[in-house]
């Protein structure tokens, strides 16, 4: 049958060269990027003790300042969210979210006799990821104090310009260093034109491409996006580290069975060295394009995107546990995948 | 004559207390329900463009008009409801960061999956977004049609771009249709500036794109006939690349508040609003073509056998009995979730007290067309000596009658 474009499936990532500069500024040089989250801000009396409730990770031991991802999960242990919690002060929590709508309604169901509220602070702020080898020099160089001595996932207060900021030290591309700017929102117009400055002084550039930001970079240091995550829990996808078992949290029974009695799928990375490939990601929005090893069902590809610090196709496969191990060879929509750790650089 | 109800369903069938039914207790599911509707809206439709196109004889004078209608109208819902921009933006989970228009790529594929035009999105990036249709249940109407639901997209993106930060702009073009027919429909959405291609008119929206070599075509083996929310592999849920998820609930009301006709008949309006129509003659002609239609539809025997089994009618019932025309109608109504009554329902008459408002989904050419549509219908499926008019109708309801008549100017 002739159809009326040639099935050819040019790959989307690795000739476009305007995709690959703005990943390679973030491995190489350095990268900014809007990078806004909605958040969410916590307090009340109780707020330790429900947000305790909400995730499974500890909160109560977090410093002011300091922060930690965790997973929110529900009844049956399944993630229905990944988010970063900060501990602004005693009684002040804020949350990076990207499903704030969902998280209201699930706080609300939650909400019991608990002293607690929220407030939607997205508007008050934009956020910008400087993210690369270059990062601190670029951030050095606007904020008043010196962000050297700053750790991980420890956000302070500093000043742009006269303009009070935060700065936290986080990122979502894997980067040694990498840092995270919340900016007043009105101050942001001007706050851009500095960044864009300066990293071009720096060799960096701007990433403006949605792909590069939420799919590319993150898939290459084994991140997750919350899309990957739906409809699994943490043992299957490795985010088990960390949960507080002494405490109570939404989800927890289901999660120790399934902890006891081993989670029955995993996620295990791929690379296809084919370059000009048609796999459906469920990172698209579908059911995942189907794996098959030796013939039999074994999965769903579960994110397809690009290297292109290795310039090769990659991703990652839900599938049966056990089922797949690193070096196997694996087909998907008729493309030949070889199976490996879900972290790619 | 009697006005009694013959034993048959409770007569609030079709109110939400029970799934659709027919007058002899065939069960429709609402997976069926669903897709009739669908289909059934479209064929009335596709009668409505013929009336369009023997009123504005020129493709493309008519071409303009309805791609300047739908972006108009589109753009009115997201300027003039409150709050409706904001809903949008959180029910499809567009992120804060996420700058210009490619947004409009999650507003097409929601849209999509509600009114079971089933497919998959190939690319969806902040200069780049494909989506690919394998079914389309508008694909009979006209490619005018396609040309302006490419339109209304475009202007839904260009609308939830005013709630995000300043970015690329992506024109909206699709490159296939069904309706043309293709085996897809394929929208490419790509900025200017990152792919550059000469200016064109809006009802130009057919392409060419500057990124044809990165389409990616599926190949009719692997196309799909049924939206995720129906979709075993999909566990019956739909869900987008930003973890939107939605099941079948979500198909209604799409499929009873959006079909072809909602792009033609406010074309027409503003067409007469603005002096290059007549009403009149816009009703005689939609008259016209819609009794020609509903006429042509059970014109064979075999389409009313297929309408005898598709309603579960029994061989007591004769082919020359008006109930046949009722019981498709309410078929019809209770598909579309609008409220009615019924007042008989006999071997001698069928009365319905329909909802107007329900009939007419804000516009009142519908339900003209509608009314035509099924007097043709009327002729074909039982007899000549059998038609269906208007009378009597209450504030607010559009009361019809199925009944002999004799009228010598027919």
């Amino acid at each position: 049958m002739n159809y009326p474009y040639p099935v050819m499936y040019k790959n989307v990532y690795k000739y476009d060269d305007m995709k690959r500069a703005e990943h390679m500024a973030v491995r190489n040089t350095v990268g900014w990027y809007l990078w806004t989250h909605q958040l969410v801000e916590v307090t009340g009396a109780d707020c330790v003790e429900f947000l305790e409730m909400i995730f499974p990770k500890n909160i109560g031991n977090l410093a002011p300042g300091r922060e930690r991802y965790t997973t929110m999960l529900d009844e049956k242990g399944e993630i229905i969210d990944d988010v970063v919690v900060f501990r602004m002060e005693e009684k002040k929590f804020w949350i990076s979210t990207l499903f704030r709508a969902d998280m209201f309604r699930w706080f609300e169901a939650h909400k019991g006799s608990f002293d607690v509220s929220w407030t939607d602070i997205t508007p008050q702020w934009e956020m910008y990821a400087v993210q690369g080898p270059k990062s601190l020099e670029m951030v050095n160089r606007l904020a008043a104090e010196p962000v050297d001595g700053q750790k991980f996932f420890e956000m302070k207060a500093n000043q742009i310009d006269g303009v009070s900021v935060y700065i936290n030290r986080a990122g979502y591309t894997g980067e040694k260093l990498g840092y995270e700017i919340y900016f007043p929102k009105a101050e942001a117009p001007a706050m851009e034109k500095k960044l864009r400055a300066l990293a071009e002084e720096l060799g960096g550039r701007e990433v403006t491409e949605f792909q590069v930001m939420a799919w590319t970079l993150p898939c290459e240091a084994g991140y997750y996006y919350m899309r990957d995550l739906r409809h699994t829990n943490p043992f299957e996808t490795g985010l088990e580290g960390g949960i507080n078992w002494d405490k109570d949290f939404i989800g927890k029974e289901a999660l120790a069975k399934i902890r006891d009695e081993g989670a029955e799928r995993e996620v295990v990375g791929f690379t296809v060295a084919e370059a000009d490939i048609h796999i459906k990601g469920r990172n698209m929005g579908n059911e995942g394009e189907f794996v098959y090893k030796d013939g039999e069902y074994v999965g769903r590809c579960m994110k397809i995107t690009y290297s292109y610090v290795n310039e090769t196709n990659n991703g990652t496969i839900i599938c049966r546990k056990g089922a797949l191990k690193a070096g196997d060879k694996v087909t998907m929509h008729g493309h030949e995948a070889v199976i490996c750790e879900p972290k790619f650089i | 004559m009697s006005k009694k109800i013959d034993p048959r369903l409770p007569k609030e069938v079709g109110t939400g207390l029970y799934p659709v039914k027919s007058p002899w207790d065939k069960i429709i599911s609402y997976h069926d329900a669903a897709h009739y509707a669908q289909r059934y809206t479209n064929v009335v439709s596709a009668a409505i463009m013929q009336a369009f196109r023997v009123l504005v004889p020129d493709y493309v004078e008519r071409s303009k008009a309805m791609c300047t209608n739908a972006y108009n109208r589109l753009s009115f819902v997201y300027e003039k409801i409150p709050g409706y921009p904001e809903m949008n933006a959180d029910q499809l989970h567009m992120h804060p960061f996420m700058r210009g228009n490619f947004v409009g790529g999650l507003i097409g594929d929601g849209g999509d999956e509600d009114l079971l035009m089933c497919g998959r999105v190939n690319d969806f990036g902040t200069y780049r977004a494909e989506k690919e249709l394998d079914v389309c249940y508008w694909d009979l109407v006209g490619t005018e049609l396609c040309r302006s639901t490419t339109q209304s997209l475009q202007a839904c993106a260009d609308h939830a771009a005013k709630l995000r930060p300043e970015g690329p702009h992506l024109e909206y073009h699709m490159v296939e249709a069904k309706g043309a027919g293709d085996r897809h429909c394929r929208i490419v959405a790509e900025c200017r500036k990152k792919f550059p291609m000469p200016e064109h008119e809006q009802w130009e929206c057919f392409g060419p794109v500057g990124s044809e070599d990165q389409i990616k075509f599926t190949k009719e083996e692997d196309c799909v006939d049924e939206s995720m929310m129906f979709r075993e592999e999909c566990d019956y849920l739909f869900s987008n690349g930003t973890n939107t998820e939605k099941d079948w609930r979500s198909a209604y009301p799409m499929v009873t508040m959006s079909y072809g006709a909602t792009y033609i008949l406010p074309t027409l309006d503003d067409l007469i609003r603005e002096g290059r129509l007549e009403n009149d003659e816009v009703d005689r002609v939609i008259h016209c073509v819609c009794e020609a239609a509903g006429k042509a539809t059970f014109l064979d025997d075999f389409a009313k056998e297929g309408l005898r089994q598709w309603l579960g009618v029994p061989h007591s019932i004769s082919k020359d009995d008006g109930r046949l025309m009722g019981g498709y109608l309410e078929m019809f109504l209770q598909s579309m979730r609008i409220e009615y009554e019924i007042e008989a329902f006999n071997n001698e008459e069928c009365i319905y007290v329909i909802d107007w408002k329900g009939l007419a989904n804000n516009m009142p050419k519908m339900v003209d067309a509608y009314r035509w549509f099924w007097y043709g219908m009327t002729k074909s499926l039982v007899n000549a000596q059998w038609s269906l008019w208007e009378e009597d109708s209450p504030e607010g309801k559009f009361r019809i009658k199925i009944a002999k008549k004799v009228d010598k100017f027919c």
